[in-house]
C-alpha cells in the first residue's frame, strides 16, 4: 500500500485555501506589474493584476468586487481555471521563479466575499426595456445573463435541469469544484435580477422569438450528447457514457457501486479526468486508457497531475477495439467485463478485466439545437459554439455574445 | 571545519568572548534564562533593570507592525523594569557570576531618587557583577521619576550617575533614550558624573496600530492602551544615527567613553554595522523574543566568515572604520551622476522601474510596451537610482556610465558594488 497516496471521500475538497495571512504572503510575491501580463492573459477578464494589488494593499472586499464585477463565474474559474496556460503563464514572476498562485488568490478574494456576506451585482434600477432569453444555464449563458442584465435587459434562463451550473453542477469533481462555490456564483447571477425557468426544455430558438417575444435569444445549450466509441459491445450493462456518470456522481453523492471495482475510463480530455478522479474518489481502482500520448492530451497538466497523485495510472496509445461480456460476448445484455484495445502502431494490442468502462470520447449538441440555427436575433456561445472548451473561456464567449446582442438589439429597436 | 575567528574584546577593562550581549529586558531576567543564553553563545547579558520599584505589568502588553507578509518589522513592548523581588534579582546575579565566571553579568539599574541609585549599586557591588548599566531611559514607566522622563534631562542623569559612581568601583554605562533631538548633551552629562560607557538605543516612543474596533492602540488593555516602547529592525536606522553621533562626539572621545550599541540587531551584518560606527558591544532583544537564543551561532558564524574574507585578525581591526567616511551632507562630492545600466537579460518585465519613475522620480524611463522592457532617457535621469532600489531582480538594474556635470575628473567616483 502506497503511504504516498491517500484517497480522501468523494467531496472533501482537493486543496485548501489561503487565510489572510498566507494570502498577504502569496500577494506579497507579486511584482505589481505596470500593463499586468497576467490580466491580459485571462480570456474573461478577470483582472489578476488589479484584484492581487487589492490584497496586498489590503482591501480584500476591492478584490473580490473586481473579480465579480468582471467574471460573474469568478468562484468557480478560481476552483477550475487551466491557469497554467493563462495568467500565471503569463506571470512575469516566472522569470525570477515561479509564478504567483493566481488562482488560490482568486479563491481567497471570492471567499472574502462570501464571509462579508457581500452583495456586490445588483440589478440596475433603469431598465432598458429589451427582453432576452438564454437557454441552457452552463457557464456561457450564466455569463451572457448576468452582463445583460447589468445592461438592464429582462433575462430569462431555461434550463431544462431543475439546477443551474451545467458542468459545473453536473460535471466537474465536487473535491475540485464544491457545489457552494457553484452556488455562490448562481446567486451572483440571480443578485442581478435575472429570472430562471427551470424543468424547461426548449425545442428551439423560434419559438422563444415568434411565440413568447423575446427580443434576442442567446443559446448556450452545451454539448450534452456523448460521442459513441462505434466499437461492439458498447451496449452492453455498465458501459457508461462521461456525461451521465458525472451527472449520476454529482446528483447521488458519490457512485458507490464503483467501490472496489476496476473502472476503465477512455479518453484525454479534463472530461475524462475528471470520470476518473470521480470513480477513483468513490472507491475505485481506475485506469485511463487514451488513444493518444500524454503530451497530445487536451487535459490542463492540473488535471492530469491531480489524476495521477490520486494513484490513477494512463496507458497512451491505445484505442478501444471491443467490449465483452464474462461469456466472450458483445451484444445482449451482460455486464461488461473486459475491454479490448488496439495499439496506434497497429502491432499491439491488449486486453484488461474491469467492471466499468467509462466513455469520455468528447460530447455534440443535442437535437434541437444540431446544426444551430442561423437565424437573426440568435446568438450562441460556450461549448456549443465551440467556444468554450473550458469555463473561463465559456464566460468570456457568453460576455462577447451579450455584447453582440446589446449591438444587435441597439440597431434594430434603438435601445 | 567551520570558519572561527577570535570575537574576543575588552569592554571597559572587562575581557568578553565575544560582543554579542542580550540587554535588558524579557530576555534576561531570570537565572535560567540566562544561563541558558550562555550555554548558547552570549558573550554577555545585562540583566533585566532591577529597581526598588518593582513592575505590576498588565496583560496584553506587545504589539508588532509588519509590511505585506512579513511580521515583525518592528516591535512595541509595554513591560517596565524586573516584576521581581529586588533582593531575588541580586541573588540571580550572584549565582550567574559564581556559575559562570567567563561570562560578563551587567546588572541593569533604575532608581528613582540618589538614596535609591546609591543603595542599588551598592548592592551590585555585593553581588559581584562586572558591569552596571543605569537604565535612563524606558519610556514606560508608571512614575515619571524614572526612565526616559529622567534621560531626556542632563542634569539628572549627571546627578544620578554621580551617585552610583559614588558608591561602587564598578564601571558605570548610562543607557540613553532616543526620544530626544540630540543624544550628545545627556551622554556628556553622563561622563561628567563619572560614566565610563554609554549605550544607545533604548526604545522609541510610539503607536504601532489604532485597533479598529476599540479605538484605541494595540495592544488592547481592557479597552484602553498607551504609548510605549517600539523596537526590531524598523529603528535600527534611528539606532545607527544616534551611536554614529556619539562615537564621533569629541567630548566622549577625550573621556575615552566606550560605546554599547542596541536597536534592531538580528544578523551579524547588522551587528557588523555598529561595530563599523564604532561599537565595542552589542546588545540584542527583539529578535531574540522572536527566534530566541540560538540566532547567536549566526552572528558569530557569519562575522567569522566576514572577518576571515577580509583578512581580519581580531574587531579592533575595523572597529569604527566606518566613522570617517559619515560626513556632512554639504560635503558630499556633488560634480557627477550615474546613470543606471539595465540588463535586458535579466527583465522580467514587470515595468516596476517605469512606474516609479514617472510617478516617484524624474519620467525618465520610457516604455516599450511590446517587448515589456524600459527605455532610458539619458537626459532626463539624475542618476537618484530609485529603479535600482525598486527592481525585484538580483543584478538586474546597476550602476552604470557617470556622467560628469562639469568638467570630467580622472577617477570614476567610488559607487556600492553590492545589492542583497
Amino acid at each position: 500500500m502506497s503511504t504516498a497516496i491517500t484517497i480522501p471521500r468523494y467531496t472533501v475538497e482537493a486543496e485548501k485555501g489561503f487565510d489572510h495571512r498566507t494570502a498577504l504572503e502569496e500577494a506579497a510575491r507579486c511584482l505589481l506589474c505596470h500593463d499586468a501580463p497576467c490580466s491580459a492573459g485571462c480570456p474573461a477578464g478577470t483582472d489578476p493584476g488589479r484584484f492581487i494589488r487589492s490584497i496586498r494593499f489590503r482591501n480584500p472586499k476591492g478584490a473580490a468586487e473586481t473579480i465579480r464585477e468582471n467574471n460573474v463565474l469568478g468562484g468557480s474559474c478560481a476552483r477550475v481555471c487551466p491557469y497554467d496556460r493563462l495568467c500565471e503563464e503569463a506571470c512575469s514572476r516566472c522569470g525570477i521563479d515561479r509564478p504567483i498562485e493566481i488562482g488560490k488568490l482568486q479563491r481567497y478574494a471570492v471567499e472574502q466575499e462570501k464571509a462579508f456576506r457581500m452583495k456586490i451585482l445588483k440589478a440596475p434600477r433603469r431598465k432598458n426595456g429589451l427582453r432576452i432569453a438564454c437557454v441552457g444555464a452552463g457557464p456561457a449563458s450564466l455569463a451572457c445573463a448576468a452582463e445583460l442584465a447589468k445592461a438592464g435587459c429582462s433575462v430569462t434562463v431555461f434550463e431544462r435541469e431543475q439546477k443551474a451550473g451545467g458542468v459545473l453542477t453536473y460535471g466537474i469533481t465536487p473535491a475540485r469544484l464544491p457545489q457552494r462555490v457553484v452556488d455562490q456564483d448562481i446567486r451572483a447571477v440571480e443578485g442581478l435580477g435575472v429570472r430562471f425557468a427551470f424543468g424547461r426544455e426548449v425545442a428551439s430558438a423560434d419559438g422563444l422569438l415568434d411565440e413568447e417575444g423575446f427580443d434576442a435569444v442567446f443559446v448556450g445549450a452545451g454539448l450534452w450528447k456523448a460521442a459513441a466509441a462505434g466499437v461492439p459491445g458498447e451496449g452492453l450493462k455498465n458501459v457508461l457514457y462521461a456525461v451521465d456518470f458525472l451527472k449520476a456522481a454529482r446528483t447521488g453523492g458519490g457512485y458507490p457501486q464503483m467501490k472496489g471495482r476496476a473502472v476503465v475510463v477512455i479518453g484525454g480530455g479534463d472530461v475524462a479526468m475528471d470520470c476518473a478522479t470521480t470513480a477513483r474518489l468513490c472507491g475505485a481502482e481506475v485506469q485511463i486508457w487514451y488513444r493518444r500520448t500524454i503530451a497530445e492530451a487536451p487535459a490542463s497538466a492540473a488535471e492530469i497531475r491531480y489524476a495521477t497523485g490520486l494513484g490513477i495510472g494512463i496507458t497512451q496509445n491505445f484505442a478501444p477495439k471491443r467490449f465483452a461480456d464474462a461469456g466472450g460476448k458483445d451484444a445482449g445484455k451482460g455486464k461488461v467485463n473486459l475491454a479490448e484495445f488496439t495499439g496506434r502502431d497497429g502491432q499491439s494490442s491488449a486486453s484488461v478485466r474491469c467492471d466499468f468502462v467509462i466513455l469520455a470520447l468528447g460530447q455534440k449538441a443535442e437535437a434541437a439545437f444540431d446544426p444551430l440555427p442561423k437565424r437573426k436575433g440568435v446568438f450562441t456561445g460556450g461549448d456549443i459554439a465551440g467556444s468554450g472548451r473550458t469555463v473561463v473561456e465559456a464566460v468570456a464567449s457568453g460576455k462577447a455574445a451579450a455584447g453582440k446582442i446589446l449591438d444587435y438589439c441597439k440597431k434594430r429597436k434603438g435601445v | 571545519m567551520a570558519v572561527k575567528k577570535d570575537l574576543s574584546i575588552t569592554y571597559l577593562g572587562v575581557r568578553c568572548e565575544n560582543p554579542f550581549f542580550l540587554s535588558s529586558s524579557p530576555v534576561g531576567g531570570n537565572y535560567d534564562m540566562v544561563a541558558k543564553c550562555f550555554e548558547a553563545g552570549w558573550g554577555g547579558v545585562f540583566f533585566k533593570t532591577v529597581g526598588i520599584f518593582v513592575a505590576d505589568e498588565c496583560s496584553p502588553r506587545f504589539d508588532n507592525t509588519g509590511k505585506e507578509g512579513l511580521p515583525w518589522i518592528g516591535f512595541k513592548n509595554m513591560e517596565q523594569i524586573s516584576d521581581k523581588p529586588t533582593e531575588q534579582n541580586f541573588e540571580y546575579l550572584y549565582r550567574l557570576k559564581r556559575d559562570y565566571p567567563d561570562k560578563v553579568v551587567v546588572a541593569s539599574i533604575m532608581g528613582s531618587s540618589v538614596s535609591e541609585w546609591a543603595k542599588l549599586a551598592k548592592m551590585c557591588d555585593q553581588a559581584g557583577v562586572d558591569l552596571i548599566e543605569g537604565n535612563f531611559s524606558c519610556p514606560q514607566m508608571t512614575s515619571h521619576a524614572m526612565g526616559s522622563d529622567v534621560g531626556s534631562d542632563p542634569a539628572l542623569v549627571e546627578k544620578y550617575t554621580r551617585a552610583v559612581v559614588k558608591a561602587t568601583k564598578i564601571p558605570f554605562i548610562a543607557k540613553m533614550t532616543p526620544n530626544i533631538t540630540k543624544m550628545e548633551p545627556p551622554a556628556r552629562a553622563a561622563a561628567r558624573g563619572g560614566a565610563k560607557g554609554v549605550s544607545a538605543i533604548n526604545t522609541l516612543k510610539s503607536i504601532t496600530h489604532i485597533d479598529l474596533d476599540h479605538l484605541t492602540a494595540l495592544p488592547v488593555v481592557n479597552g484602553k492602551s498607551s504609548i510605549s516602547g517600539y523596537s526590531g529592525a524598523a529603528v535600527r536606522p534611528v539606532a545607527l544615527r544616534f551611536v554614529a553621533n556619539l562615537c564621533a562626539d569629541d567630548f566622549l572621545r577625550r573621556r575615552g567613553v566606550e560605546v554599547s550599541g542596541i536597536g534592531g540587531i538580528e544578523t551579524w551584518r547588522d551587528a557588523l554595522e555598529f561595530l563599523l560606527l564604532g561599537c565595542r558591544n552589542l546588545q540584542v532583544t527583539t529578535a531574540v523574543m522572536q527566534y530566541g537564543y540560538r540566532i547567536v551561532e549566526d552572528m558569530a558564524g557569519g562575522l567569522s566568515h566576514w572577518m576571515d574574507e577580509r583578512g581580519h585578525r581580531g574587531l579592533e581591526d575595523f572597529i569604527g572604520g566606518a566613522l570617517a567616511n559619515i560626513i556632512p551632507a554639504e560635503e558630499l562630492d556633488r560634480s557627477f551622476r550615474i546613470l543606471p545600466a539595465f540588463h535586458n537579460r535579466k527583465c522580467v518585465g514587470c515595468g516596476r522601474c517605469y512606474v516609479s519613475c514617472y510617478d516617484g522620480a524624474h519620467q525618465a524611463i520610457g516604455w516599450d510596451a511590446r517587448r515589456r522592457r524600459p527605455v532610458l532617457d539619458e537626459d532626463k535621469c539624475v542618476g537618484c537610482h530609485l529603479c535600482l532600489n525598486v527592481c525585484p531582480v538580483a543584478g538586474c538594474i546597476t550602476p552604470g556610465a557617470v556622467r560628469w556635470k562639469g568638467r570630467a575628473k580622472k577617477s570614476a567616483p567610488a559607487v556600492q558594488e553590492h545589492y542583497d
